[in-house]
This record gives structure tokens, sequence and C-alpha cells, in this order.
């Protein structure tokens, strides 16, 4: 079986893959959604998702725990270029063990992710059904925003120095559908680019998304006082995400829409039957 | 180099330093925007915000800071009589560096009854550690230097330690590490008016103090035997020496973080050009030092808009090549 992931590595398998590991939450989540759990052979510190991941062993990616890793012995490993170095990889390849990495600009990048996994580990007709109905959700959210002005949404990562999701990066696409605006319009070096709060005031978003206002208030307003000025203050227009939901790419990006609809435009009604 | 065409030079590069310091930024301006926004200014206007609120007490911090790393510089090389001494000598940086990264790391809350104790806990930081070096130092009645030095160098790789340790045992996320850098090298950023008061009123007064006191700092310079010989009263020089650069240090890195290098070059470059014993030295090692982070913010500001990079880098990037410049033409000798 002779594979190409995301970065355009060349990954050879003797045969389809039986027993997989992921090294990223948000992977371990796809293998979860489309593979037997049974074919999941160990999770990361940081999984906690679904709970199934509690009663795998555990191998620690930071530091990287190869040893662990090699105990384990999957057929294959999946990861993301964030996540594990491309030297980290080589030297797990070379344990015999072939590392699978894929990336995501896109929510469509997800599901696109979530289908290879399904082809690779021999479960496609599961993964195409589960994707199907993922697809279907998002278009029922597109819909309901449909004709709705778009605010320009500022999503913090830290404040001291101020981090943000820059252009770059899966939220954009997930504010698009969710019917709003990545409020940092110019595209930089890095996916998650430091600002300055002039910058900040220059883009003067509309919505603030990084914890409850009231927190809020009393930590990142206090530490700035100046970003007062901006819409999403004034208006109180500042939002908590599920810290998961948003940071991972994992089949559960439709609730990570879903959330942020509920959040910008909580006047569009919610489809029956969903959170 | 004379004293009024030297004064002339610094007035005119702080000018075109400020000058150039309130053009650059997210919003577009121009001059006559930047006149309007400081002598008609508009409350409702952004950019008249962003140039009085954001810019300029980023361009005084900047100014202020300089100044006083590079003064307290000054104070401790003629007081330890060593060319390598800086501000952080005292292990002023370690300790605000790791009072700061306590609470950055979750060992102690980042807010405190609404106050974000960061700075404070640097501030604290920095003074503690520089009052157990001094205590390691007290000997007889005395501060010795040669025990300074050696005591702020042990006490600086103790606490630094101390902080890699608590890194690595942190739980804290992954993203943490980006304060602790941001802590750990310096920058301009954060600045408020409501911070330079402190730092404003700290330097004006060791300034105004120790700029009457320069014949006795040459006298130090002479080394310990002689100036005693000469009837310097050594004890009291040291204490106050002491309590000005330890306040100066801790107050600029409190708001400023421990920015690199301004402490260690900038005294070198004024006793190059202007001569060891020059009556002026200290005015002009503060000014100089002050338009040296000026500079270096600027450039940090224009390499990698819109945040900046890290003030701290920059410094050591433009200030050793002229360091280095300075020492390779020999024209130049301490003490």
């Amino acid at each position: 079986m002779v594979l190409t992931d995301d970065l355009g590595r060349t990954v050879t398998l003797p045969e389809p893959p039986r027993r997989v590991m992921a090294l990223a939450p948000s992977l371990t989540e796809m293998l979860f959604f489309v593979c037997d759990p049974g074919q999941v052979v160990a999770v990361t510190q940081n999984d906690n998702f679904p709970a199934a991941v509690n009663h795998k062993p555990v191998v620690n990616t930071y530091p990287m725990d190869f040893e662990g890793l090699l105990m384990q012995k999957p057929d294959l490993v999946f990861t993301t270029d964030g996540m594990t170095s491309l030297a980290d990889a080589e030297r797990i390849g070379k344990m015999g063990i072939p590392v699978y990495y894929q990336t995501y600009q896109t929510v469509e990048d997800v599901l696109t992710g979530i289908l290879d996994i399904g082809r690779i580990t021999g479960h496609a007709d599961r993964a195409t059904a589960r994707v199907d109905s993922l697809r279907a959700r998002l278009r029922a959210i597109e819909q309901r925003t449909k004709g709705l002005s778009r605010p320009r949404v500022l999503s913090i990562t830290w404040t001291d120095p101020i981090y943000v999701y820059g252009k770059n990066t899966l939220l954009t696409d997930k504010l698009r559908l969710a019917g709003a605006a990545n409020a940092v319009d110019s595209v930089f070096k890095v996916p998650y680019p430091a600002l300055s709060r002039e910058y900040i005031l220059r883009l003067n978003p509309d919505v603030v998304l990084g914890g409850p206002l009231g927190r809020m208030d009393s930590t990142f307003f206090r530490l700035y006082p100046e970003l007062k000025r901006t819409s999403a203050y004034r208006h109180r227009r500042v939002y908590r995400v599920t810290d998961d939901l948003n940071a991972r790419p994992s089949p559960r990006v439709v609730e990570a829409v879903e959330e942020l609809r509920s959040l910008i435009h909580p006047r569009s009604a919610s489809q029956p039957g969903q959170r | 180099m004379k004293v009024a065409p030297a004064v002339s030079l610094l007035l005119l590069t702080t000018g075109a330093l400020l000058g150039l310091g309130l053009l650059i930024g997210s919003f577009k301006t121009d001059f006559s925007v930047i006149q309007r926004a400081l002598f008609h200014y508009d409350a409702g206007s952004s950019v008249h915000y962003a140039i009085v609120h954001l810019r300029l007490p980023r361009l005084l911090l900047a100014f202020l800071t300089g100044g006083a790393l590079a003064f307290s510089g000054y104070l401790l090389q003629a007081m330890v009589n060593n060319p390598l001494a800086d501000p952080y000598l005292l292990g002023t940086a370690s300790g605000a560096a790791l009072g700061a990264n306590l609470c950055l790391l979750g060992f102690l809350p980042i807010h405190f009854l609404g106050v974000y104790l960061p700075p404070v806990m640097a501030f604290a930081g920095a003074l503690v550690v520089t009052f157990v070096v001094v205590s390691l130092a007290y000997q007889q009645g005395q501060v010795i230097p040669s025990q300074l030095l050696l005591a702020g160098v042990a006490l600086s790789s103790l606490l630094t330690a101390c902080l890699s340790l608590l890194t690595f045992l942190s739980e804290s996320e992954g993203q943490s590490f980006r304060s602790i850098v941001a802590w750990t090298i310096g920058g301009f950023e954060r600045a408020q008016w409501a911070d330079l008061p402190a730092l404003a009123l700290v330097l004006l007064a060791v300034t105004l103090v120790f700029s009457f006191l320069h014949k006795q700092l040459t006298l130090l310079l002479l080394g310990e035997s002689r100036a005693y010989h000469l009837g310097l009263r050594l004890g009291r020089l040291r204490w106050g020496i002491l309590v000005a650069a330890s306040l100066a240090t801790a107050t600029a890195v409190a708001l400023s973080g421990p920015i690199g290098f301004v402490g260690l070059l900038v005294p070198h470059f004024v006793r190059a050009v202007f001569g060891v014993t020059s009556p002026p030295n200290i005015l002009f090692t503060v000014w100089l030092g002050g338009n040296f982070a000026l500079a270096c913010d600027l450039i940090a500001r224009l390499l990698l808009p819109p945040a900046g990079l890290p003030v701290g880098i920059v410094t050591s990037f433009v200030g050793i090549p002229f360091f280095l410049y300075l020492l390779w033409k020999k024209n130049y000798r301490f003490g």
C-alpha cells in the first residue's frame, strides 16, 4: 500500500493498517470517529475525547516517548505538522512505524482528512456515511445565517503578548460557515500572529472570542484598557468558546461552527434536535 | 567630543526618533495628523487615541527604560571597577524574570484583587534578589565589590536554574512560553501613561544626584585604594550606588522586562566618545541609553509589524557589533 500524505511524503505500508494511533488530539478523535475502538492502540497525554481514550495506554508526545511508542507497535501513526517535527517522524519511521501527516486550511480539508483515514484503515463506507451527515449539518448551519450581516471576529489565543488566530487558520473558514468573518484581514507569515493594541484598534472587531465578558473585563481589558474602545467591547460582544472545539480540527468541527453561530447570530434559530 | 555639539546631536537624534516613532504604526498617519492629535486632540478619533495613548507612552517608556538601564550600568561598572558589569549584576534580571514567571507558569495567580501580578512580582523579585546579593557581599560593615560580583553571578545562575526547573515542571499550556519569552527578552508594547511617572521620577532623581557626584565616581574608577587615599568615603558612595542602581533597574525591568546590553554598551560608548572623566557623562549616558532603546524599538517595530520583535533581540544585534567596533578601534580603555 503506497500513500502520499498531505505534506507530499510517500508512506509505504506492507498491508492495510490494523493497529493505528494518532499523535494529535484532533486525529485521535478522527480515529475513534471512523475506526473500531480496538484498532486504536494508544493515545497521547493531551487526549480527552471521546471517553474511550481513558481506557487506552498513553504515549507521551512532549517530549516524544519513542520507546513507549515502539512498545505499542502501531502499524501506522497519524499526525499533523504542528504536532510532530519531521525529524521525530523520521526517527519513528526508522523504528519501522510509518508516519502519515494531515494538514487543514478549511473545514472541507478536515472532512477530507476523515475520508482519508476511513480509506486507509479499511472503513471507507463508514467514513463516507458519517462525513455526509456532517456535511448536511454544515449546510443547515449555513442556511440559517444566509442573508445576515457578517460580523468581524477577533479570536484571541494568548493575552500577554496578544496572539490571535490569523487569516490562514481553520478558524477563518469556520467563521465563514457560521455567518461571520475573521477580523484579521492580512495574511501573516505565522498562523497565529502577535498583534499590537494599535493594530487591534484599527481592526475594530465586532466580536472578540477569548473568554466570558466578566473574566475578560477583569483580565484582558484591564491589562489593555485601550481596547475598550473596540466595537466588540462597547456592544458587550465578548464570548467564551469551548477551547477544545475551537482548537481541534476534528469531527467535532461541525459543533465548533454551530457554537460560533449560536454566539455570533443568537437570533438565528437552532436546528431542532441539535445542541 | 565637545559638550555643545554633543547636546545638539543628541537633541536632533531624540527629536528624529520621537518623530519617526509617532509616525509609524498600524493606522496610516502623517505629521499633520500627529500635530492635530497632540494639540487638538479629538477623543472620538481612534487615530488620535493611538498616537496619544499607545505610541507616545511607548516611546517615553522606551526612552526612560533605556536611560535607567544605561545609568545603572554606568554606576555599577564604576563601583565594581569591572568593564563587564551591567545593571543585572545584582541579580535584578533573574529575580524579575523568576517573579513574573511564577505567575505566568501558574504557580501564583496572574491577577490578584484586579491587579495584573507579573510586573508587581517582577519588581518584588528584582528587589529581593538584589537585597540577598548585597547581603552576601556585606562584610565587616562594607560591601566588597568582588564578593558582590561573584554573589550576583552565582545567584543569577541559581535563579535561572530554578526558572528552568519550574518551566519544565509547569503544567500550564504551551502557549505560556510566549509570555515567558516576552518577559525574558523584554519589550515596550504594554506601555501605559500610568506606568511612566514612577520610572520618570526615579530616573530624574538618581540622575540629578549622581550628576553632582561625578568627581567621586571618577575617583572610584581609579581603584579602591587610590580613591580611599584621595579622601573618598567609599562606604557611603557604594550604598548610594547600590540603592540608585537597583531601584532604577527594578522599576525599568518591572515595566519593560530585562532588556539586555543597553546597560553594558552605552556607558562604554559614552566614555569612549566623551572621555572617562567628562563631567556630563551621567547625563549623556542616560540620554544616549534612552535614544538607543528608542532606536532599537523603532527597528523592532519596522522589522516585524505589527507587534514588533522583542526589543531585547534588537538591542543585542545592534549593540554588540557597535561594541566590537569600539574594541577593534582600540582607542578606548576602561578606568
